[in-house]
């Protein structure tokens, strides 16, 4: 540490440099997966919500909710501590000014599904709903009467419900019956039992139900299985992935020059006994100092730079997945330095002072 | 007692015809407070003859026997060890660290090694050599014989059982040169250490308890 740290001390604009460009890779790696989460958010929220643990959907729909579909009788077939039946339906809402792309939710308002209303009330008669606080920011407000596509019926906005979204449109929590007419309009009567799944918290997924024509999906993997998700998160992945691999290479390429031009240097010290290990020691906490202050600055960056993104831009920031891709990057950059080490073992001190 | 010992040391360079014996066989002996002098022109091998006995490469055949340890047969490891701990090197390169303070030059020694000088030594060493006001510059910030001088006090301080120096002289005018000459004779003696010093600079013998004279690779003793 003496020797890294002198030599940053007096070499600071070369140090500077490096620690720069730490800085903007970590910065991009936080603000990647900033996006990364708040892609994900956008799409999982709702159902995150719910803390459940697997799904019950048809066989035949492929883990997909809208193309489940099934009678309330179903439930008859499920054994789970605690179930919870949803309709779901996507419709464009309007209030007369805004459009929204929005997924209405039928629920029981006594089952575990049921959200929490942030503001104003909840649902209580027949075509009210609770929405999501995402269309509070886009300029709906409680009272609003909802025109949607595709239907007559007319939502009424009673209360709003924090973190509801499900792949990327908010959600309208209504009554069964409320989805039902908006889905079947005229036929509602008629088809009173249509649901779309069933949502359960159970420990044990094996024993739910013996029907062969009702698959039960485990929560994460129905996520994964929303239609887009797992092509946004992959995307955003791999462009940190990569970048962990470019950091690690331009911090190779760095210090690898800066040793290069101190092999005389270390030869000389090298020839008065100083050992290949407190070298590449001090060569690796040098980078361990760089790494850290790069990535700290980045990490601050990337939280300063959220807060003043407009809502439009999905970032939210996981702090647990950043402190570990923080520490891949400080991983990798020490990794880019042991070329470095390699170089400083090979390094003759006889030639390096001229004898 | 030997304190440094070469036995039929050779070494060469190359087979065949192209072989070149930059060391002929040399049997070579320094006793504990000498300060002994190795002359020649250069080429005729005194470099090759410092880097053999400071344990910096290995004869072609020979044994060099450092302070009752034979060096020859180590590893790069453990000779680089017997360097730090047996030897002071005075090198012509200047062998001091660019980014660190003088003051700093010596701590880099405390971070390596144990038993240097103490803190008082260390002052008196600083006000021998005339460097006390330097302790905060750089190596940038001096002068040559400044440099020089620091670099003495870099070999004195870990107090090293030999010293080998590599034409120590060579960038400072008369004056200097005989006041670092002055120093090298007095360490030696206070110290008991064994302190060779290879240079082309005949003014220097004056201070010189022996003196080699080194000819194509053949090292003798001269008459003094």
């Amino acid at each position: 540490m003496f020797l890294a740290w002198n030599e940053i001390k007096k070499n600071k604009l070369r140090f500077i440099l490096i620690t720069g460009v730490l800085m903007l890779v970590s910065y991009l790696v936080f603000f990647l997966s900033g996006l990364a989460s708040g892609l994900e958010n956008l799409n999982r929220e709702a159902v995150d919500k719910w803390e459940a643990t697997a799904i019950v959907v048809t066989e035949e729909s492929d883990k997909s909710l809208p193309q489940s579909s099934m009678t309330l009788d179903d439930i008859d077939d499920i054994e789970a501590e605690d179930t919870a039946v949803i309709g779901q339906f996507n419709a464009i809402a309007t209030n007369g000014g805004k459009k929204a792309n929005v997924a209405i939710f039928g629920i029981e308002k006594d089952e575990f599904i049921m959200p929490d209303v942030s503001q104003g009330e909840a649902f209580s008669k027949n075509n009210e709903v609770i929405a999501s606080d995402a269309l509070l920011e886009d300029g709906f407000e409680i009272g609003d009467t909802l025109d949607l596509s595709s239907t007559e019926e007319k939502l009424t906005i009673v209360g709003f419900t924090e973190d509801a979204r499900f792949n990327a449109a908010p959600v309208l929590y209504g009554d069964l019956s409320t989805f039902q007419r908006v889905k079947f309009g005229e036929a509602a009567e008629t088809k009173g039992d249509q649901i779309n799944g069933i949502v359960l918290r159970v420990d044990d997924l094996s024993n739910v139900t013996d029907n062969e024509d009702l698959e039960v999906v485990e929560i994460e993997t129905f996520i994964t299985n929303l239609p887009g998700y797992t092509e946004q998160s992959l995307t955003l992945s791999f462009m940190i992935y990569f970048l962990f691999v470019i950091s690690s290479v331009i911090v190779a390429i760095f210090l690898y020059v800066l040793t290069v031009q101190k092999i005389s240097l270390f030869g000389v010290m090298k020839a008065q006994g100083v050992s290949n290990g407190y070298l590449s020691r001090s060569v690796i906490a040098q980078t361990f100092i760089l790494a850290v202050i790069g990535v700290a600055v980045g990490f601050a960056l990337a939280l300063i730079t959220g807060a003043f993104l407009p809502g439009a831009v999905p970032v939210s920031f996981d702090i647990a997945t950043m402190v570990m891709y923080g520490l891949i990057l400080i991983a990798v950059a020490i990794m880019g330095a042991v070329f470095s080490v390699w170089t400083i073992v090979k390094i003759d001190p006889l030639k390096a002072i001229g004898g | 007692m030997a304190i440094l010992e070469l036995n039929q040391v050779t070494k060469s360079f190359g087979t065949g015809h192209k072989k070149v014996d930059a060391l002929k066989e040399t049997h070579f002996q320094a006793e504990k407070g000498e300060l002994i002098a190795v002359i020649g022109p250069s080429g005729s091998g005194k470099s090759t003859f410092l880097t053999i006995a400071g344990g910096l490469q290995t004869p072609t055949g020979g044994e060099v026997i450092i302070n009752n340890q034979n060096i020859t047969e180590l590893s790069e490891k453990k000779r680089s060890k017997i360097r730090l701990q047996e030897i002071g090197f005075i090198l012509q390169a200047s062998n001091l660290v660019p980014f660190l303070t003088v003051r700093n030059q010596m701590k880099l020694l405390d971070q390596v090694k144990k038993d240097n000088m103490t803190k008082e030594e260390l002052t008196q060493l600083y006000e021998g050599l005339g460097i006390s006001d330097l302790l905060d510059k750089y190596p940038a910030d001096l002068s040559g014989g400044e440099r020089q001088r620091v670099a003495i006090a870099k070999a004195l301080y870990s107090n090293p059982s030999i010293i080998l120096a590599d034409e120590p002289t060579a960038s400072l005018d008369s004056d200097r040169a005989y006041e670092v000459m002055e120093l090298l004779q007095r360490e030696t003696k206070s110290k008991k250490t064994t302190t060779i010093v290879v240079t082309h600079d005949t003014r220097l013998i004056s201070y010189c308890d022996k003196v080699y004279k080194m000819t194509d690779g053949e090292i003798r003793l001269e008459e003094t």
